[in-house]
């Protein structure tokens, strides 16, 4: 993928030179990104990748001049050497489109829902005397659009945007981005809402039209792996600048900032599976609150005091390799020693069976929504004291088969046995379902909708301690919360006042707050960002240690499924295709879908540092 | 878990910081205000320099004098007393009507959304034909017809703000019946009627008080349009609407005696309107999830 740069033009694609984006408080400007600079090259791919709050996506949106109202940019943007500042409105609106061609991430709200795709790929298309096409040859542009992005079925051109999977559309989404042979696509997060197969399919089809269309390829990104698989140079932001950039196996194999190595032991291993997960304490700081030296300085473990007193400047080293660290050279060697030392810890072994009766067990549980078969017959176990993983893709049922196993959701047949008490019975009585919640509870995905808006963090937790005993509840709140290692003064707090990772453990404080056995977590890391994820995983293992906890792990994240379970069973289509110890499922993978859902993950040498 | 303590921090924006912090703007600072002298002369009628009933035709229709600041209308009543005392009706029935109404709408709207099938049905199909009948119209008709009374009006007109706000109350319902935070509450094992109170209702707060004020503003002007008709308040009491009534014909003799009470009126209900989309966006703000 790195023979695009033995034959790049001097002219780069697209040059963004010391872009700034500002905001406004209290007529105050508020710098959200500062002195960013990035080239791209025809045929070149480079990744901007970052946690939440980084400024990426900003960024991006700064080149393409398509700013939300508010913010303003400061800088140079040059496309094929022209700087992009003075056009006309009609100019730069010709440009966008035409020259400059912009993915979004999510593949649902991207297309219009209302018009076919055939006219939404072709919509800006006009003939050299800037006349809109004849519909005949509109008809053949998009089939020949769609032909590059490897859909070879024609009809698609006929379809609504809604009639097509979510792969389908985002290839439809990048075929209308490239219709007009543009310079430069910048993909925001294009593979996110995807399943990793689909995941995969896009990010080849993104590298095969660079190379096709010789197109300067930015993908923006939170995924450490799909930026070093796929790019020829990666950026890495941190609070609103660069902090380092090189190629993918310079990052990977000897990272000069701290940020980037931390970033690098936060991402669970595929395969392989770590006494703890590396975190970074502390969350990244909100612009206007940015320290004046060092912005990474208050979370580093090697920072000095000269660190918090002057803001480093990014200085290249070596090969296009450059990074915004004081200290980089002088740590350069431990940060590697460090690396490497992170991947030989000890690994934590498996739990095995010890042959007493399951908590949860589920036979031929089966349920169907009309005609459609969400979960077809599932037989699983879940003892005491181990995790199991339910993984597979959207729609495979997983979900729908966690839900049954904690009552939520009714089966259609089957039983489903949960301390004894069959969940699939005509009548449950209140006693029993009493049983049932105490010893089943489930943490769910969407940080920002498991905790109710308008309620505190302490009475959140209140309920349920009031159901298993009514007294000193308040000392309880303060010992859950500190369970979860958040102070006990969050007990008075609103959600809106936490952060994402904050949340999830609210919502795995207020799983545990009826002593449960079984604790059921559907995606509950998914839609955090890896160092987070890396927190509330080591969390959720401890727990396991101190309170002999059971997992049920739904995810579609084979790396954290590595990390946290003891157990797997692979679901696809409603059925359950493949089941045994997490080791041997992902290194000796029996089922074909199995074998493709691993082979699909971008593989990344994260494991060998030079 | 010391590198989740460093957490504390959080991640609160400075912007959502100043957001929370109490900011009253002019506008709305001016309507709390003008309420909370409506809301004193509700409770202290005696602030009021004459009384409101006593007559003396000898006075009909003086202009604004020291004695008399707005003048007096036809009887020789003080036009600034009848105010103060026509305040009771004025604040005290759109509040009564308005929190009736609301009150009824979030118990039906919440019974609908969150038990569905034939409940929601029935609470739909009756909420549609009460909508589709134009509520001031019969009002006046209901009202007319058993011979006036001002709780009468009070009721009719509350039973006609019901459909507005189920629909929109029951909306904010179903939005809500499936997230995780109401599926949680029901895993930890609470009961029904207590997801509901304690976890429903709250979610929908925000849009309870602005439905609240909004239907204060309604209640307002169609109770003072009824007195205004002669179909609200008794004749001879102290009331806005009533008193529009009496004096519009003598706007050339004292402009006071009709425009006091009717600016009084718009007045209050832009208040009540200002108050309620300000508590609206801080309430919401507080609890916004992202």
């Amino acid at each position: 993928m790195t023979q695009a740069q033995s034959t790049t033009p001097a002219l780069p694609a697209i040059r963004a030179k010391g872009l700034s984006v500002f905001g406004h408080r209290g007529g105050q400007p508020v710098s959200i990104a500062d002195d960013v600079s990035i080239h791209v090259r025809p045929g070149e791919s480079i990744a901007i990748v970052g946690e939440s709050g980084s400024g990426k996506s900003i960024t991006a949106r700064a080149m393409l001049d398509l700013l939300p109202q508010g913010l303003d940019a400061k800088g140079v943007v040059e496309l094929a050497g022209a700087p992009l500042a003075g056009l006309t409105r009609r100019q730069a609106q010709r440009l966008r489109g035409g020259e400059l061609a912009f993915v979004m991430q999510d593949p649902f709200t991207m297309l219009n829902p209302i018009s076919r795709c055939g006219e939404q790929i072709t919509a800006k298309l006009r003939d050299e005397n800037g006349k809109r096409l004849s519909k005949k040859a509109r008809r053949e542009q998009a089939h020949i659009r769609l032909g590059e992005v490897g859909i070879s079925d024609p009809a698609v051109a006929d379809r609504y945007p809604f009639e097509l999977s979510g792969g389908m559309r985002q290839r439809v989404a990048i075929a209308a981005a490239i219709a007009e042979n543009p310079r430069v696509l910048i993909a925001d997060e294009p593979t996110t809402a995807l399943d990793v197969t689909t995941q995969k399919e896009i990010l080849e089809l993104l590298s095969k039209l660079r190379d096709t269309h010789r197109l300067g390829l930015i993908l923006i990104t939170h995924d450490l792996r799909v930026a070093f698989s796929v790019c020829d140079r990666v950026y890495v932001m941190y609070a609103g600048e660069i902090i380092e950039t090189g190629r993918p196996d310079d990052l990977v194999g000897a990272p000069r900032h701290p940020y980037t190595a931390n970033l690098i032991e936060a991402d669970p291993p595929i395969d392989r599976r770590l006494g703890s997960l590396a975190s970074i304490p502390g969350s990244v700081p909100a612009p206007g609150s940015r320290p004046s030296g060092c912005r990474f300085a208050p979370r580093c473990q090697w920072a000095a005091p000269e660190c918090e007193a002057t803001h480093p400047s990014l200085e290249t080293s070596f090969s296009g390799h450059a990074v915004r660290c004081a200290r980089a050279d002088e740590i350069a060697t431990d940060l590697v020693a460090d690396l490497h030392r992170h991947r030989q810890t000890v690994l934590t072994p498996l739990r095995v069976d010890d042959g007493s009766v399951p908590v949860i067990s589920t036979r031929a549980a089966r349920r169907v929504y009309g005609a459609k078969v969400a979960v077809a017959s599932a037989d699983v176990d879940v003892y005491r004291g181990e995790s199991i993983g339910l993984v597979g893709e959207s729609g495979s049922g997983k979900t729908t088969l966690a839900r049954m196993m904690v009552g939520l959701t009714r089966p259609t047949s089957g039983s489903i046995r949960v301390a004894g008490v069959d969940l699939a019975a005509a009548r449950v009585s209140k006693g029993e379902w009493e049983t049932v919640r105490s010893t089943v509870q489930m943490a769910f995905q969407d940080p920002y909708s498991t905790l109710n808006p308008q309620r505190s963090v302490g009475s959140a937790l209140r309920d349920g301690l009031r159901l298993t005993d009514k007294s000193s509840v308040p000392r309880r709140i303060d010992e859950l919360l500190e369970r979860v290692g958040l102070a006990s003064s969050y007990a008075r707090r609103m959600p809106a006042q936490l952060s994402g990772g904050e949340r999830q453990r609210v919502a795995i404080a207020r799983a545990l707050a009826r002593n449960p056995q079984v604790v059921v977590c559907d995606e509950v890391v998914s839609a955090l960002d890896v160092s987070v994820q890396a927190h509330i995983l080591n969390l959720l293992r401890e727990l396991q240690s101190d309170l002999g906890l059971a997992y049920v792990f739904i995810t579609h994240d084979l790396a954290v499924v590595r990390q946290v379970t003891d157990r797997i069973y692979v679901l696809k289509d409603g059925a359950i295709v493949e089941q045994s110890t997490t080791e041997k499922v992902l290194d000796d993978p029996q089922h074909d879908y199995t074998k493709r859902l691993i082979g699909s993950i971008p593989h990344v040498e994260l494991m060998t540092p030079r | 878990m010391t590198d989740a303590s460093a957490l504390t921090g959080g991640r609160i924006t400075p912007w959502r910081r100043s957001a929370r912090r109490l900011k009253l703007p002019v506008a709305v600072g001016i309507s709390v205000l003008f309420m909370a002298l409506a809301v004193i002369c509700v409770i202290a009628p005696f602030v009021a320099p004459h009384d409101p009933t006593f007559i003396d035709p000898t006075k009909s229709f003086l202009g604004p004098s020291l004695d008399h600041p707005l003048g007096t209308d036809q009887l020789g009543r003080d036009i600034v007393s009848r105010i103060i005392a026509g305040a009771r009706t004025a604040v005290l029935a759109p509040l009564a009507l308005a929190a009736g109404a609301v009150l009824l709408s979030t118990v039906l709207a919440v019974l609908a959304g969150y038990t569905g099938g034939r409940i929601d049905a029935v609470i739909g199909r009756a909420n549609d034909i009460l909508y589709s009948i134009p509520s001031l119209t019969v009002a006046i008709v209901i009202v007319g017809v058993v011979g006036g009374g001002f709780t009468l009006s009070i009721a009719v007109l509350m039973v006609f703000g019901l459909p507005g706000n189920i629909r929109l109350l029951r909306a904010a319902v179903l939005e809500r019946v499936n997230l995780p935070y109401i599926e949680a509450a029901k895993m930890s094992g609470l009961s029904t009627p207590r997801i509901l109170l304690t976890q429903l209702v709250p979610a929908i707060s925000p849009l309870i008080v602005t439905s609240f004020f909004l239907q204060v503003t309604f209640a307002i002007v169609e109770l003072s349009s009824l007195s205004f008709l002669g179909l609200g308040v008794a004749p001879g009491s102290p009331d806005w609407g009533l008193m529009l009534a009496e004096n519009r014909a003598a706007l050339s003799s004292n402009v006071w005696a009709a425009a006091g009470p009717a600016l009084c009126l718009v007045a209050l209900a832009v208040s009540s309107n200002l108050i309620g989309d300000w508590l609206y966006t801080r309430y919401e703000k507080a609890g916004r999830s992202r």
